[in-house]
């Protein structure tokens, strides 16, 4: 690279600062769920130095190591919370799907068809994301009631990949704009219907559109609350919901919270890391206009 | 080595060997070094083992394990009554509380057993599950079965739920013979579960302002257990003065906006003579003595951890279990947090004692809304069957079961050392068997009963008091305390306003 060593130096220091200043808090909440309620809020706060334990992760998923051998004991109490990851990948992965796959469609409509009023169509879809979802849930909770939706896969997959929809329409129109039309042209010159063009040619280009997309669907699923609340009592219930459960009358779990917290950055990251590669394309894409 | 240091080594120690992380001659061998004959810790034992369902460990260790199952008598029942009712699913949002969690960790295992009746309890944050319940009320969906009634919402949900007198007394079928109604402590049926005429369940918990204080460092400054208002905000003041910054005198739960501001101004206002409504049913909390008290509480403010303005309940208990503070009068539930030595630094070293005497105190009849003023704030909660329930009966059998003598006894104890709601159940020998120093003791339990029966202040009941205690007063208050107003006059008086317009509708 350019400069001189001190140069360098200064920026090799300077970006492991910056590393450091965004990994922290992480670091520091996972520590957290490896503490006894005796280190978390200890004066002045213990850094590294606690006693680690794995109490915290045995209460909320029923694993112990105790003695060296592993132990499952899923107690059905309070603090068990292993279901609900899988509630929230399910409901996560699902919904993604769906908003990814008809977003995938109708961004390609919107972007190479004309038709009556198509140039409206993009600020209706985004405007129903401009009312509060606090002004939906209630309805959308009698809704559900009567078609038997509430407290299922079913229901809450749905209605995150509603919630999703407008964001990923709009992400994918930018994305699809960005894939000259001439290269749609020459295929009809060489005799290639729509559903071909769409299909062998711009959605391959796309891929990287359609990564960041199902990346940021995803998320917001993950970390979505108030419908996850509203539409869920026992049998489903996501992460974020449930988190709050560690909200005593008696003080906040912070230890079995952070256990949950900590286990629940994960399968975010597995599905990050799965659609890497195709993410940085996606999300430069549309940074060379011509 | 110090009482209190043998108290607090005994109490580790024990803990450990119940949770299995250590062996039986390490126990023994530690423990005879305290001084301690093996005999006197034989009811330690037995507890190691991991239990399926319960983690009894962190609560009940000075028990035997085999005693805290529900009784042969009250399960022969439930095997009986219940037989019609097998397979069908009760659905019941509660807020994460003692008595909820020990029923979800393990004691409701045993009910369905017997009854094959499968119960789903869902624990939420308090503020969600009256979400929850509005919403299943409002629109009578009978979408939960039984409610968990917060003493501020009796008024809100009285027609909604069925009086349990009428239940027990109007289908003798389904009747617990040993229910005893009128075991419930009195005050506590006043204070939680009576709205007008009607009862809004049965009292199902009691969290309750108790005096909290470190007692070796009051031994150390020569303080005693504060009896007056003046005497709580002098003990604070030289705590503060001896061992500040480090140590504060007392602490709150202050934040802005938040129920918890509500209750511990309620205990200030009520300990010096205020009142919140009178008997024409208008908002005097800003009269003079309403001004006394915000006085007084700035004062003991100075006395409080820096921050103190942005905790709840939970801030406040920690600041206490991390040493930080001295001394609390607020919810007697944290006791046994404070006594568990992996949550904290203060194992043995806190006591209990009656709340403070207030300088004067308005009588009932002088208030408004069923208003009871007292110092010992209440908080407790009663559980009612929903009048929307498709399953009122089986609902019914389970709350009797839930809130009987027997079961209570249990809650208190793998509950954590919460106070119970009845009478007998103070006196039962379980409970009073973990009377010692140690997580989930019962050793403060003689301080919440007399609380109870002398010192209890209780909040109005009124239709509108969920929105007034957890929004109106609490937001005027932050604001307050945030420098908004030049003095409390001007902050109670914007109060007043407010709270009048949302009576008067």
């Amino acid at each position: 690279m350019h400069g001189t060593k001190f140069a360098r130096t200064i920026r090799f220091i300077a970006a492991w600062l910056l590393v450091g200043l965004f990994f922290f808090p992480i670091y520091y909440w996972t520590s957290v769920a490896f503490r006894n309620g005796r280190d978390i809020f200890s004066r002045p706060p213990k850094i590294f130095d606690f006693e680690p334990t794995i109490a915290n992760f045995n209460a909320v998923f029923g694993i112990s190591f105790e003695g060296g051998v592993p132990q499952i004991t899923p107690g059905g109490g309070n603090f068990y919370m292993a279901p609900r990851l899988w509630d929230s990948i399910v409901i996560g992965v699902g919904s993604t799907l769906i908003a990814v796959a008809i977003a995938t469609l109708a961004a390609y409509a919107l972007s190479r068809m004309r038709f009556k009023g198509s140039h409206h169509f993009v600020g209706w879809v985004l405007s129903t994301r401009m009312l509060p979802p606090v002004a939906v849930a209630v309805p959308m909770f009698f809704i559900y009631r009567q078609f038997n939706l509430l407290d299922t896969y079913t229901g809450m997959i749905i209605i995150h990949a509603i919630m999703n929809l407008p964001l990923a329409v709009l992400l994918m129109k930018s994305f699809f704009d960005d894939v000259p039309n001439e290269i749609d042209e020459s295929a009809t010159i060489d005799g290639a219907s729509r559903w071909t063009i769409f299909r062998r040619i711009v959605l391959p280009m796309a891929k990287g559109g359609i990564a960041a997309t199902a990346v940021l669907c995803f998320i917001f699923s993950w970390t979505e609350f108030l419908f996850a609340l509203t539409l869920t009592q026992t049998d489903v219930r996501t992460v974020p919901v449930v988190s709050t459960t560690f909200v005593t009358s008696v003080g906040t779990a912070w230890g079995n919270m952070a256990a949950l917290g900590a286990a629940a950055i994960l399968p975010a990251f597995i599905f990050v890391l799965a659609v890497q590669k195709h993410l940085v394309r996606g999300l430069t894409m549309g940074s060379l206009k011509q | 080595m110090k009482d209190q240091d043998r108290k607090r080594h005994l109490a580790t120690i024990t803990d450990r060997f119940a949770r299995g992380r250590m062996d039986r001659r390490s126990f023994l061998s530690s423990a005879g070094k305290l001084g301690l004959a093996v005999g006197g810790l034989g009811l330690g034992f037995g507890l190691s083992g991991r239990r399926p369902f319960f983690d009894l460990t962190g609560t009940a260790f000075a028990q035997n394990a085999e005693n805290l199952r529900p009784s042969e008598d009250i399960m022969a029942w439930l095997r009986d009554v219940a037989k019609p009712y097998a397979g069908t699913t009760l659905r019941f949002a509660t807020e994460s509380t003692p008595p909820s969690n020990a029923l979800n960790n393990g004691l409701v295992r045993y009910f369905e057993e017997a009854t094959g009746i499968n119960v789903e309890i869902e624990v939420l944050p308090l503020e969600q599950v009256l979400q929850k319940l509005t919403l299943d009320a409002a629109s009578q969906l009978g979408t939960y079965d039984l409610y968990y009634i917060d003493q501020s919402w009796a008024a809100s949900f009285s027609r909604d739920v069925f009086d349990p007198r009428e239940q027990y007394e109007g289908n003798a079928d389904l009747a617990y013979p040993d229910y005893n109604i009128d075991d419930f402590l009195p005050a506590l049926v006043d204070g939680i579960a009576v709205f007008e005429d009607r009862w809004v369940g049965v009292p199902y918990d009691i969290p309750i302002f108790i005096m909290q204080y470190r007692k070796d460092i009051y031994d150390e400054l020569g303080l005693k257990a504060p009896e007056t208002m003046e005497e709580m905000l002098s003990n604070s003041q030289a705590i503060t003065e001896a061992k500040g910054p480090d140590i504060y005198g007392t602490t709150g739960q202050m934040k802005s906006g938040h129920y918890s501001l509500e209750c511990d101004w309620t205990c200030w206002l009520w300990g010096h003579g205020g009142q919140i409504f009178d008997s024409s049913n208008k908002f005097v909390g800003n009269n003079e003595a309403g001004i006394r008290a915000m006085e007084y509480w700035d004062e003991l403010k100075k006395t409080m951890p820096p921050g103190v303005d942005g905790w709840t309940w939970d801030g406040q208990g920690q600041s206490v279990s991390q040493g930080l503070a001295a001394s609390m009068l607020s919810w007697g539930e944290f006791f046994p947090f404070f006594d568990d030595p992996d949550a904290g630094q203060i194992s043995g070293l806190m006591e209990a004692a009656v709340p403070p005497k207030a300088t004067t105190l308005v009588s009932p009849d002088q208030t408004g809304f069923g208003e009871i003023p007292g110092v010992g704030h209440q908080g407790g909660s009663s559980l009612a069957v929903s009048r929307y329930s498709k399953n009122p009966d089986p609902a019914w059998i389970f709350m009797q079961w839930a809130t009987s003598a027997d079961t209570q006894a249990l809650i208190t104890v793998l509950g954590g050392g919460t106070g119970p709601t009845r009478s007998s159940v103070y006196d039962a020998e379980i409970v009073k068997a973990n009377a010692r120093v140690g997580a989930g003791t019962t050793r403060h339990l003689p301080i919440v009963r007399d609380t109870i029966a002398n010192h209890m202040g209780s909040e109005p009941d009124l239709p509108q008091w969920a929105q007034i205690s957890s929004d109106t007063i609490p937001v005027g208050l932050g604001r307050y305390f945030a420098g908004e107003f030049s003095s409390p006059k001007e902050a109670l008086d914007e109060i007043a306003g407010q709270v009048d317009q949302i009576v008067g509708g």
